[in-house]
């Protein structure tokens, strides 16, 4: 870590007073109906400096994100997906461009657009339930409600017997649980995933995916899913948003059909997963 | 009746490792006191009393007090130990926020690092006769004077130990504990510090260790007050030799027990916080 290389990031710093810092901040947004425009990401492009180069990693990333609906972004590995999310979650300053969530322009990080984090990022030296706490606790939630809040949404997601367990103790899918109920027990407007799944084998992901799946069926959420396969992406979003290589652009963006849980073996997945793999194949041709 | 005596090792058992490292620890031991006594009759000296003659004079120790002023034992273990805590919280005040500010904030760090890296190769010892001039009371109270070259020997491994923390906190969890809303004092609070504890707990483990040696060295300079380094430097100036081998042992034993508290306790600690070990 220490020997990465120093990277500037053009532009102002994000100034800390102005994080959002509630719970519930789908609350804030529920004037916007299903399916009406609920974040605009407009014309993102990022640029990491470093001693001996700038790589442009993000270009003209522009996004319409609905109200309740699961957006997938894939793309070939190192295009600029992470750099994406963390820009509007708020951890990268970009280059330039912006983020509104609703009207509000987004500056900072803050607990409106929760985050689930690729290796987990739990606090290890809290317990379970005290890791899922963690958002309520800054934002100032009762004990008592927080507690409550918390279990129910280990209970979702399948640890009750492992609420008072230190992290250490989990396997990797059980991690990634927590860090998937850590983000949604905040309500946040806007969750963004990044690659979640992407550290398990594939039938912890299976059965990691169909749980998210029911959690978002159950309370209407609205998810930027990143993702390299097309599988997890055609199997859970109402959207696939393909990613050029680098300097990430949106290539295509694909609707799927059906409401979810879907059939992966059914003959449009199929056909869908074909026409994505095409588009991703185009990417490595054009050298 | 047949008794079955055979007894194979399990390494996998935690009662058999244990009673491994017992029986070794107990051979090694063993060879010591052997070697010693064989050195003592060879050399035949009064300054190296045999192994025999000083755990005579350790048991009358405790009985009689020292044979000098007839003061109990404890008296002069309880000095010591008051001096060790005394510097040892001096420090921890001293290093604890010093260390996380230059952790946190490279400037200082990059200040602060030539005055330390300038400061620590300076034995702790070398500072006392500065210290006693300095810090002797007014009655002659020079408690407060071997108290700071403890402080000195705890005080760098501490604060290089939590600023090392700090710099290695993972930064993901940071922009964790940011996502969900927390502020830059929480993050503090919240993040910093317990992922620093570890590190911290490392640094007491050092320094009580370092400062134990620094109390029986600055007690040697130390005529007013007592202490184990000065109950040394009385009975070997009265030739007392048994007794000043004796006050040996208890200063090798007392510090094996602080130290083995504060590996208890750093083990626990990080167990707790979810370090591997
Ligand atoms: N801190 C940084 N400094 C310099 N370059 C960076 C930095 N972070 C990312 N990059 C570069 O920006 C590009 C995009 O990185 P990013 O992590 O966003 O890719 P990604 O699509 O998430 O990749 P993956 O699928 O492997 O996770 C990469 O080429 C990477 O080398
Ligand atoms: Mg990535």
């Amino acid at each position: 870590m220490s020997d990465e290389p120093k990277i500037k990031i053009e532009g102002e710093k994000f100034k800390a007073k102005d994080r959002v810092r509630a719970d519930r901040t789908d609350e804030l947004y529920k004037d916007i109906p299903e399916g009406s425009t609920l974040m605009k990401i407009d014309n993102l492009h990022v640029v990491y400096r470093t001693d001996e180069k700038e790589t442009i990693a993000v270009e003209n990333f522009t996004l319409d994100v609905k109200k309740g609906e699961l957006i997938s972004i894939v793309g070939p590995s190192g295009c600029g997906k992470t750099t994406i999310l963390r820009c509007i979650a708020g951890l990268l300053q970009p280059t330039s461009g912006s983020v509104y969530l609703g009207d509000k322009l987004c500056t900072s990080p803050g607990s409106d657009r929760g985050m689930v984090f690729q290796d987990f990022a739990l606090f290890s030296w809290r317990s379970v339930i005290q890791n899922v706490e963690f958002g309520m606790e800054v934002a100032g939630v009762p004990k008592e409600e927080r507690h409550d809040r918390a279990l129910r949404y280990i209970k979702a997601v399948g640890l009750e017997k492992f609420a008072d367990s230190r992290i250490h103790e989990l396997s990797g899918g059980m991690k990634q649980r927590v860090g998937i109920a850590r983000a949604l027990v905040m309500h946040p407007a806007v969750v963004l995933m990044d690659e979640p799944f992407g550290a398990l084998d594939a039938q912890t992901r299976n059965i990691l995916q169909d749980m998210l799946v029911k959690i978002v069926e159950h309370s209407a959420r609205t998810i930027l899913f990143v993702t390299h396969s097309v599988d997890e992406a055609l199997y859970l979003s109402d959207r696939v948003v393909v990613l050029s290589k680098r300097p990430s652009s949106i290539y295509k963006i694909i609707d799927v059909p059906g409401s979810r849980p879907r059939d992966r073996t059914s003959p449009e997945f199929t056909e869908l997963r074909k026409t994505i793999l095409g588009y991703l194949e185009e990417q490595n041709v054009m050298e | 009746m047949s008794v079955n005596m055979e007894f194979r090792y399990d390494k996998h058992n935690k009662y058999h490792r244990l009673a491994r490292s017992i029986v070794i620890a107990a051979i090694s031991l063993t060879v010591m006191i052997w070697l010693w006594w064989m050195i003592s009759i060879i050399a035949d000296k009064p300054a190296i009393p045999t192994p025999y003659d000083t755990f005579v004079a350790l048991i009358d120790l405790f009985k009689y007090g020292d044979p000098i002023h007839d003061v109990a034992i404890s008296v002069y273990i309880e000095a010591s130990l008051k001096k060790l805590v005394q510097g040892f919280f001096l420090a921890l005040i001293v290093a604890l926020p010093l260390g996380l500010i230059m952790g946190r904030f490279k400037v200082l760090r990059e200040f602060f690092t030539p005055m330390i890296e300038v400061l620590r190769p300076i034995a702790p010892i070398a500072w006392a006769p500065i210290f006693f001039i300095l810090f002797t009371g007014a009655d002659g109270d020079t408690t407060w004077a071997s108290s700071l070259v403890v402080f000195i020997g705890i005080v760098f491994p501490l604060m290089t130990n939590v600023m090392f923390g700090v710099t290695k906190i993972d930064p993901v969890t940071l922009d964790a504990a940011k996502t969900l809303g927390a502020s830059d004092l929480q993050i503090f609070i919240k993040v910093m510090l317990p992922s620093t504890v570890p590190y911290l707990m490392n640094g007491i483990k050092i320094g009580l260790g370092i400062g134990w040696m620094c109390i029986v060295a600055a007690e040697l300079y130390d005529g007013f007050n007592p202490g184990l380094g000065s109950y040394l430097s009385l009975m070997i100036s009265n030739s007392s030799y048994e007794q000043a081998f004796a006050g040996i042992i208890l200063i090798s034993v007392l510090g094996l027990l602080t130290t083995g508290l504060a590996e208890y306790i750093h083990k626990k600690v990080n167990k707790r916080m979810g370090v591997d070990m």
